[in-house]
């Protein structure tokens, strides 16, 4: 009796902190990507002076979303444990194709349709072989993406254009949504709430539908989600095909962006989404992980990139700083068990 | 204990499976084989010069750097799970853009310091990319993405444009003027080589922790020592195909990294090797390579022009495709794919 007593005292003062320990347990990606974002932004703020300014502000979340729009889906393709390499060649595809079909006449809406048709249709294509050939998903990707780029040139280059880019004449209300002039809502650019849109709707998808709730079990684990009969082809195909026009759709962004197609347009995106996701706290194994986060580790990857920038860092050296960030941050989320903890 | 056996009478045996190692070596084999076969009659053909001494040379001197980058990442796809090497090509013409940048402007361009910088390199590298696949346990395909990133911005940072004197006696190496080049008695060589490490216990180990690294685990191995031995051995091969790229080149060019990894990853899935861990040989990754470079020569001939780029970069993603597509077909004809589910099932 004597020897219980000091035991419940101490269980009750430290109750506090135990009641908190596996709150904060769960919530450690959140936290250590949000402060992270935090203490970037300081830096930022201390070290450039125009860092602060509405126009600078306007930019950083301009380039954001066209960011936040590709790794929306490449967000969705490491909750299933895969990756997508193919996202930066569909950019450049649905650049180059949708200025290349109005330059024929085609009329807006149809060309709108017509891309987001043939992304999505690759897009299934390439879920349905990473399904099939599993372990090896991520070279699936690159090669689908290669295929579909350069399907997307030889087609353009037909009629005696080179395949590389395309010029013409990009609709108004395009550039006017990715301009930095102009805005909507207290001036945020309309790209932004393209983005923004986008994210709260799969924030909204990942909770409550049964597509989410799978990508989560399948990520998880996909035996036991086998078991349940989640359908994982449908699932594979459904996810790949969704990230393919998630791709498009930064594809077209960039195209009023830059007034003018190019076929590298999205070089920058097959890494920059990777590390998005994984700066913001996702597990690239699978299975954990949101959308959330990948917003939180694309303004972390912007603001970086802004301060990369006042500092001067050329285009290379910027590449090789980030590439640098990537690996402590995938260490602190992204590490396999150990072989004596999986047997 | 008595070991207990299958009555031979449960499973049908065909003649093949009395021969179970020569035939998943002509399974792995095949496909490149027959590929190069096709590839070379259509270029007696297309282009007949190949035929010729100079042909062959010139041949022998542009495929090195990719038969060599082969064999390295051969080592390390067999060595995990998911082991690719992504950063093959922008490192590889990192160690080109060192040797023409650093080595030769200080007078170090002798072959001695040559060969001691490139393999050096080479390992120290791979070592690192190694530990942190092993130690850290991480995907292989973020660390070598993430080298991937780092050594094509390091190129451009080091030499903005390609240019530069290569030492001497590399002249002669890129100069292909009979198949008598230095290039094929290196390649001779490590081929020579490889025999003799694929047949130690240290490849076989290498083999046991790419294909299951918990069997490896439980039976004593450590797969961090492992795996970055793996590493060290394709550091050695990446330094020499930082060489032969150098001879090929006669000049340092930052940029020619992307191209170069689709090109290694391609030639390794028609080679046979497995992205899942385990399974390939190096006469079938050299056999893939030498498969792709030769595809490289008939896009060459259809004189494509400014298309030619694009064109390329289609012909080897859906090789690639097909590549795979076959790989998981004859995987799942030698009972990998069954093994390999078995495996996942019991980890999970």
């Amino acid at each position: 009796m004597t020897s219980a007593v000091p035991d419940l005292t101490t269980r009750s003062t430290t109750s506090a902190t135990a009641r908190l320990k596996p709150v904060l347990q769960a919530k450690r990606p959140v936290l250590v990507s949000f402060t992270v974002l935090v203490i970037t932004v300081v830096i930022g703020i201390m070290s450039i002076p125009s860092f602060w300014s509405l126009l600078s502000l306007r930019s950083m979340l301009l380039l954001g979303s066209f960011l936040g729009i590709a790794s929306t889906g490449q967000t969705l393709c490491a909750l299933l444990g895969g990756l997508d390499l193919s996202i930066p060649f569909v950019i450049g595809a649905a650049d180059l194709g949708t200025l290349w079909l109005l330059n024929k006449g085609v009329a807006q809406w149809e060309t709108l349709v017509l891309v987001a048709i043939a992304c999505a249709v690759s897009g299934a294509i390439g879920g349905l072989i990473s399904y099939r050939l599993k372990g090896q998903a991520v070279v699936v990707t690159l090669g689908v993406g290669y295929v579909v780029l350069g399907a997307t040139q030889l087609l353009i280059s037909h009629n005696s254009q080179n395949g590389a880019s395309v010029f013409g004449t990009v609709p108004k209300w395009l550039v006017s949504a990715t301009s930095i002039r102009s805005g909507v809502l207290g001036n945020t650019p309309p790209a932004a709430l393209v983005w923004l849109a986008l994210t709260l709707l799969v924030a909204f998808g990942l909770r409550r539908t049964w597509l989410g709730q799978g990508i989560y079990a399948l990520g998880g684990n996909r035996i036991a989600a086998g078991r349940l009969r989640v359908p994982e082809r449908r699932i594979w195909i459904l996810v790949f095909m969704l990230s393919a026009l998630m791709a498009a759709t930064t594809g077209v962004l960039l195209l009023g962006f830059s007034a003018g197609a190019v076929a590298d347009a999205g070089d920058p995106y097959l890494f920059t989404t990777v590390a998005a996701v994984v700066i913001g706290g996702t597990s690239l194994l699978g299975g954990y992980g949101g959308i959330g986060l990948t917003a939180i580790g694309v303004c972390i990857l912007t603001v970086i990139n802004m301060l990369l920038i006042g500092w001067g860092f050329t285009a290379p050296a910027q590449q090789v700083i980030i590439g640098l960030l990537i690996v402590p941050m995938v260490a602190m989320y992204g590490r396999a068990p150990h072989p004596r903890m999986r047997i | 204990m008595a070991t207990v056996r299958a009555p031979s009478s449960w499973v049908r045996r065909t003649g093949w499976e009395y021969l179970p190692r020569v035939r998943e070596a002509a399974v792995d084999v095949a496909t490149p084989a027959l590929l190069c076969v096709l590839l070379l009659i259509i270029l007696g053909f297309r282009f007949p010069q190949l035929y010729s001494s100079n042909g062959l040379a010139g041949a022998i001197t542009a495929s090195a750097p990719l038969i060599l980058s082969v064999l390295a990442m051969t080592s390390i796809a067999i060595s995990s799970p998911g082991g690719i090497d992504l950063s093959i090509g922008p490192f590889v013409a990192f160690v080109n853009v060192g040797i023409v940048h650093w080595l030769v402007p200080h007078g170090l361009g002798n072959p001695l310091y040559v060969f001691a910088y490139a393999i050096g390199v080479g390992i120290a590298f791979q070592m690192i990319q190694g530990l942190l696949i092993g130690l850290l346990r991480l995907q292989p395909v973020i660390v070598t993405l993430s080298g991937y990133l780092v050594f094509s911005g390091l190129n451009l940072v080091v030499l903005p444009n390609p240019e530069g004197t290569i030492p001497h006696w590399l002249n002669d190496w890129g100069a292909a003027t009979s198949v008598n080049t230095p290039e094929l008695y290196l390649l001779i060589g490590c081929f020579v080589l490889w025999g003799f490490f694929a047949r130690t216990t240290f490849a076989r180990n290498i083999r046991l922790v790419g294909g299951n690294d918990k069997t490896a685990w439980v039976s004593g191995l450590n797969p961090v020592l492992v795996r970055l031995g793996a590493h060290i051995v394709a550091g050695v091969f990446v330094g020499l195909a930082g060489i032969t790229l150098t001879a090929l080149l006669q000049s340092a060019d930052p940029t020619q990294g992307a191209a170069q990894t689709l090109m290694a990853v391609t030639a390794l899935v028609v080679g046979g090797v497995s992205l899942s861990g385990g399974r390939g040989r190096a006469l079938g990754a050299v056999l893939g390579a030498i498969a792709i470079f030769l595809i490289g020569y008939v896009i060459g001939t259809l004189n494509l022009g400014t298309s030619e780029s694009f064109v390329s970069g289609l012909i080897y993603g859906a090789v690639l495709i097909i590549a795979l597509f076959i790989g998981s077909i004859t995987g799942s004809a030698l009972g990998v794919r069954k093994r390999a589910a078995i495996s996942t099932e019991v980890s999970q």
